[in-house]
C-alpha cells in the first residue's frame, strides 16, 4: 500500500500514545543545551527574541514533521484525505484532552488561533440574539485590557446584534488578585443593572498589554454565583504558560493558543467547550459538507488547506518530554528566569515590576526609565520589547522570556537591554 | 524591493528559477524536477480537488515560511502585508478586475462562500427573500446556504442542471425557470449563486449569459462560484459581470494548499459591508485588509502567487497554453474513453474546460452513491487510479429519454486532467503492460467484477 511506505517517515501513524523518543545522550537523558540550540538555529542569531509571546517559537524537529505531513499530502492528496488526516486530527485531539484534563473528547476542536475560536464562540452569541433568546441590550462584560482582535469581534458579533458591552478596569500596576476581583464585581453588578442579564463573561487567562495572569477560576465562580450565563476565557497564552485544568477553572469555553508557549507552528489552537446543552450549537464559521456533526468535526475539515500544523501535536509532545520535568518543568524554568530577570532590570533602572511575581507566568512586565521621555505608543523592534504608555505616564516594557530563557544566559540578556536602554537615556528619540 | 530590504536577516530569497522554455514535450524533464513528490505508479486523474504543486513552489513557499520563524515580528510588521499586496495585484491583472480593493485573499472558495452569505444574511428583511442556486452545487455552499440563509429564515430556490446536457440554452432555460418560480409568490431573490464550472457533474455553465438574465430579473446579487476556473477558463470579471465571484488557486494554478481570491465588485454597495468571519484587529478595514490578518497562522500560499506567475510563463502561452492543451488533451482521451466503452460524454467538449465526464459501462452496475464510492476506492487501491466517480440519479424528467449505453445505465467517471496528460500515461505505463491505460483496468474491471456494498464479487455475467 502506497501509505504504508510513507507512514513510516511519520513513525508512529498507528499508535495513539507518542513513542519515547531515542535518548540521543549517553550522558542524561534529557535534552542537551547544543541540542537546544540546534532545536533554534533557524532563529536569527543577531536578534534577543524577548517577545515569545507574540509569534511562540517552533523548533526544527517538529517543522521537519509537519513537512513530512505537508509532503504526504501532496503525495497523494486525496488518499491523505479519505485515510490520514481525520485519524491524525483526532490523535491530537485526544491528546490535548488529557493535557487540559477535558472529560470528554467532543469537547476539544481544534481550530487556527485563539481570534477564530473567539468568532466561534461570539457568532454563536450574535445568533441567540437574532433568534430571540437573547434580549436587546443584554450584556456581556470583557476586560478592559482584551486582546484587540478579541474587542473587535465582540463588536462586530456581539454589539452589532444588540448587546452590551461593559468593559472591566483592571488597575494596573496591579498588587493582589483581590484589586481584580474587586473590579471585576463592580462590573458585574453594572450589567445587571436595570434588570438586564449577563450573557456572557469573556476573561483573559493571562493579558497580553499589559501581562498579568487573572484569578480565572475566582472569576468563573463569582460568575455562577451571579448567575452569569455563560463564561469563555480566552486564554491565548495559556498552555505551557500556566497551569490549564478545565475541571478546576470550570469555565464553558476556553480556548489556547499551541504555536505561542506550545512549541506548535504556526497555527494551532484548541477551543473547549463544556458539554451542556447550551455549547451544541456552536459552529465554525466556515461551513462545509460537516456542518451539523458537531464543532469537533466541523473545525476538522474547512475545505482544503493545509491542515499539518494540527498534526504535529504527538510530536510536540515528545519534544516536551524531553526536557526535565517536561511542560511542568519548561513552565517553571521560565517563570523562575523571567522574574530573576525582570528583577534586576527593575533595580538596575530604579523602577519596579507592573504586578508581583505571583502574578506572572512566563512574560513580566517592567517599568522603564521614565528618562526615556516616551509619552506615546511605540514599538522597539531591535529589543523586541513592546512599550505602552499606563495612566500615570510610568512606561513599562513587556519582557516575554519563552523557552529560550532555557538556553540564553539571563545576564547576557539584560545585559543587552540595559546597554540599549542606556543608550536611549542619553540620545533623543526620534519623534 | 522587499527581498533585498534587509540584509541582516540575511535571508535567501527563492533564486530566479532558470529560465528554460517548456514546451508541453519535455514531460520527463517536469515530471523529474517538478513532481518528483507524486506518489510514483498512481495515475492522478483528480486534479480537480486538490490541484497539485511544482516543487519549485514549494521550495518558495518554505523560504517565506523560514523567514516568518527566523524573525517573525519583524516578518509581520514589514514583510507580511506588503508582498500580501503584490499577491492581489498579480490576482488583479489576471481577472480583469479594475481596482487593488476588489482582490481579497482567502484559504478556499469555502470561506468566500460564508463571507458572502454571512453578508446577505444580514440583508434578508422579508419573508419571501430568496435565494437561487444549482442542484448540484458544491455540498459544503450548499451546507453554507443552509448555515447562514435557512437559519435566517430565507428561502432557497434549486435549479436543475440538466445532465447529461446538450447546449448552453438548456441551461438558460431551466435557470430562468427558477428565477421564476423564486418571484412567483412576491419574493425578492437577494442572491443567486452560479457555478462557473460545476464539480459533480462537472460542466462550463454559461455565467456571462446568466448573470445579465439576473440583472434584467432585478436579482439583487450574483455570487458566482468558479472555484475551478482559475488555470481552467479565462477570466473576466468586467466581462462576466457578477458582484461576487471566487476561485481557488491550488487546484488548476498550482499554489499550495490553500489560497482562493474573492473578487468583491466595488460598485456594488455590499463590498463595504463585507466581513470576514474571524474577526481581528483590522475588522472594519476593508476585506481584503481584514482577510490579510485573521490572526497568528502560515499565511506563504498567499505569498508565493508571483512566483507561479514566473512558474506558468515557463511554458509555452503561458497559462493561456496550458489552459488549451490541458482542454485537448482532456476532450481526446475523454472520446477515447466513450469510443472504446460504447457510452458518451456528459457535456459537448465546448462545455468542458479541463475536466469531461465520461459515461461508465452499465456492466459496471453502479446503482447509488455508495456504489460510486467503492468503485472509486476499488480503483484507488487496487490500480491506483484516482477519479472521482458522479452517480446520476434517474430523473423523474428522463421518461423516454433516460440516458442508456448499449447494455443499460449511464453511470459516469469524471476525469480531471492535470497539465501533464502524458505524465501520467507515462508514470502509469510504467507500472503496467497494457498501453491503454484507463481503458484497462476498468475493463477489467467490467469483465470480473461486480460493486455491491464494498465487496468485489465475481461476474456471473460475464
Amino acid at each position: 500500500m502506497a501509505s504504508q511506505s510513507h507512514s513510516h517517515l511519520n513513525g508512529d501513524s498507528n499508535t495513539h500514545i507518542p513513542k519515547k523518543p531515542k535518548l540521543s545522550s549517553l550522558s542524561s537523558s534529557f535534552i542537551t543545551e547544543v541540542e537546544i540550540q540546534s532545536e533554534f538555529s533557524h532563529h536569527d542569531s543577531t536578534i534577543a527574541r524577548i517577545n515569545n509571546g507574540s509569534f511562540g517559537c517552533c523548533p526544527s524537529s517538529i517543522s521537519n514533521s509537519q513537512q513530512h505531513f505537508q509532503l504526504q499530502f501532496l503525495s497523494q492528496p486525496d488518499h491523505f484525505y479519505f485515510s490520514h488526516l481525520k485519524p491524525g486530527i483526532l490523535r491530537s485531539r485526544t491528546l490535548l484532552q488529557s493535557l487540559i484534563n477535558a472529560q470528554h473528547l467532543d469537547e476539544i476542536s481544534i481550530v487556527d488561533n485563539a481570534t477564530t475560536a473567539a468568532a466561534i464562540v461570539l457568532q454563536n452569541v450574535a445568533w441567540s440574539f437574532a433568534e430571540g433568546k437573547f434580549n436587546q441590550g443584554d450584556v456581556a462584560i470583557m476586560l478592559h485590557y482584551a486582546y484587540g482582535a478579541v474587542k473587535k469581534s465582540i463588536e462586530a458579533y456581539l454589539t452589532r446584534a444588540g448587546g452590551h458591552v461593559i468593559e472591566v478596569h483592571l488597575p494596573f500596576p496591579v498588587n493582589s488578585n483581590e484589586e481584580i476581583v474587586f473590579e471585576f464585581r463592580k462590573a458585574l453588578e453594572k450589567g445587571k443593572e436595570n434588570g438586564r442579564k449577563v450573557r456572557l463573561a469573556v476573561i483573559d487567562h493571562i493579558t497580553s498589554m499589559p501581562s498579568v495572569v487573572i484569578p480565572v477560576k475566582e472569576l468563573v465562580r463569582i460568575c455562577r454565583e451571579e448567575g452569569v450565563d455563560q463564561v469563555f476565557v480566552d486564554a491565548t497564552h495559556g498552555i505551557g504558560c500556566t497551569d490549564v485544568d478545565m475541571q478546576d477553572i470550570g469555565a464553558d469555553f476556553y480556548t489556547s493558543n499551541l504555536h505561542k508557549w506550545f512549541f506548535c507552528p504556526p497555527s494551532i489552537a484548541f477551543l473547549y467547550c463544556r458539554k451542556s446543552s447550551q455549547c451544541l450549537d456552536l459552529h465554525h464559521p466556515v461551513v462545509t459538507h460537516e456542518y451539523g456533526n458537531g464543532l469537533a468535526v466541523e473545525s476538522a475539515w474547512i475545505g482544503a488547506r493545509d491542515y499539518s500544523a494540527q498534526l504535529v501535536v504527538p510530536k510536540v509532545f515528545e519534544f516536551v518530554d524531553r526536557f526535565e520535568g517536561g511542560i511542568e518543568g519548561i513552565k517553571m524554568r521560565n517563570h523562575e528566569n523571567v522574574v530573576k530577570m525582570g528583577q534586576m532590570l527593575a533595580k538596575a533602572w530604579g523602577t519596579n515590576l507592573g504586578c508581583p511575581p505571583e502574578m506572572c507566568a512566563s512574560m513580566i512586565m517592567v517599568g522603564l526609565p521614565a528618562c526615556l521621555g516616551i509619552s506615546r505608543f511605540l514599538i522597539k523592534s531591535t529589543t523586541k520589547s513592546m512599550i505602552i504608555t499606563s495612566s500615570g505616564m510610568q512606561l513599562m516594557s513587556l519582557l516575554a522570556m519563552g523557552s529560550l530563557a532555557l538556553f540564553f544566559m539571563v545576564e547576557e540578556m539584560c545585559g543587552l537591554v540595559l546597554g540599549y536602554f542606556s543608550w536611549f537615556c542619553n540620545h533623543e528619540l526620534p519623534k | 524591493m522587499d527581498e533585498k530590504e534587509d540584509p541582516r536577516n540575511g535571508d535567501h530569497v527563492t533564486k530566479k528559477p532558470k529560465l528554460l522554455k517548456l514546451s508541453i514535450s519535455d514531460p520527463e524533464f517536469l515530471l523529474g524536477s517538478e513532481f518528483s513528490h507524486h506518489q510514483p505508479g498512481t495515475a492522478r486523474i483528480n486534479n480537480g480537488s486538490f490541484g497539485c504543486c511544482p516543487e519549485s513552489i514549494i521550495a518558495a513557499q518554505r523560504t517565506w515560511q523560514l523567514r516568518f520563524l527566523k524573525q517573525p515580528d519583524h516578518f509581520y510588521f514589514s514583510t507580511l502585508r506588503p508582498n500580501l499586496s503584490k499577491s492581489r495585484a498579480v490576482v488583479k491583472t489576471l481577472i480583469n478586475a479594475s481596482d487593488l480593493d476588489e482582490i481579497s485573499l482567502v484559504d478556499n472558495a469555502t470561506t468566500a462562500a460564508a463571507i458572502v452569505l454571512q453578508q446577505v444574511g444580514r440583508r434578508f428583511s422579508h419573508v419571501n427573500d430568496t435565494v437561487v442556486m444549482f442542484h448540484c452545487a458544491f455540498p459544503a455552499i450548499k451546507k453554507s446556504i443552509q448555515a447562514y440563509v435557512t437559519r435566517a429564515g430565507a428561502s432557497v430556490i434549486e435549479v436543475r442542471l440538466p445532465f447529461p446536457v446538450n447546449s448552453d440554452s438548456e441551461i438558460i432555460a431551466e435557470f430562468r425557470k427558477g428565477l421564476s418560480k423564486a418571484k412567483s409568490n412576491g419574493g425578492k431573490v437577494r442572491l443567486a449563486i452560479i457555478d462557473h464550472i460545476t464539480s459533480m457533474p462537472s460542466v462550463l455553465v454559461p455565467v456571462r449569459e446568466l448573470v445579465e438574465i439576473c440583472r434584467e430579473q432585478g436579482v439583487d446579487q450574483v455570487f458566482v462560484d468558479a472555484a475551478h476556473a482559475i488555470g481552467s477558463v479565462p477570466i473576466d470579471v468586467q466581462e462576466i459581470g457578477a458582484d461576487f465571484y471566487v476561485s481557488n488557486l491550488y487546484k488548476w494554478f498550482f499554489a499550495p494548499p490553500s489560497v482562493a481570491f474573492l473578487y468583491c465588485r466595488k460598485s456594488n454597495s455590499s463590498s463595504s459591508a463585507m466581513h470576514h468571519p474571524v474577526v481581528s484587529h483590522e475588522y472594519g478595514n476593508g476585506l481584503p485588509i481584514e482577510s490579510s490578518w485573521i490572526g497568528t497562522r502560515d499565511y506563504s500560499p498567499q505569498l508565493v502567487i508571483p512566483t507561479i506567475i514566473e512558474f506558468v510563463n515557463r511554458f509555452e502561452g503561458g497559462i493561456e497554453g496550458i489552459m488549451a492543451r490541458n482542454h485537448e488533451q482532456v476532450v481526446k482521451m475523454g472520446k477515447m474513453l466513450a469510443e472504446s466503452w460504447g457510452t458518451s460524454l456528459g457535456s459537448p467538449p465546448e462545455m468542458c474546460a479541463s475536466m469531461i465526464m465520461v459515461a461508465l459501462p452499465s456492466k459496471l452496475c453502479v446503482t447509488s452513491d455508495d456504489d460510486a464510492f467503492s468503485l472509486r476506492t476499488h480503483l484507488r487501491e487496487k490500480y491506483k487510479v484516482e477519479v472521482p466517480i458522479y452517480y446520476r440519479p434517474p430523473c423523474e424528467d428522463d421518461g423516454e429519454k433516460e440516458p442508456r449505453d448499449k447494455d443499460g445505465f449511464w453511470r459516469i467517471i469524471k476525469f480531471a486532467r492535470c497539465f501533464r496528460p502524458n505524465e501520467k500515461v507515462g508514470s502509469y505505463r510504467s507500472s503496467l503492460p497494457s498501453n491503454d491505460v484507463c481503458v484497462s483496468p476498468v475493463a477489467d474491471t467490467c469483465g470480473l467484477t461486480k460493486f455491491k456494498n464494498n465487496r468485489i464479487l465475481e461476474d456471473t455475467n460475464g
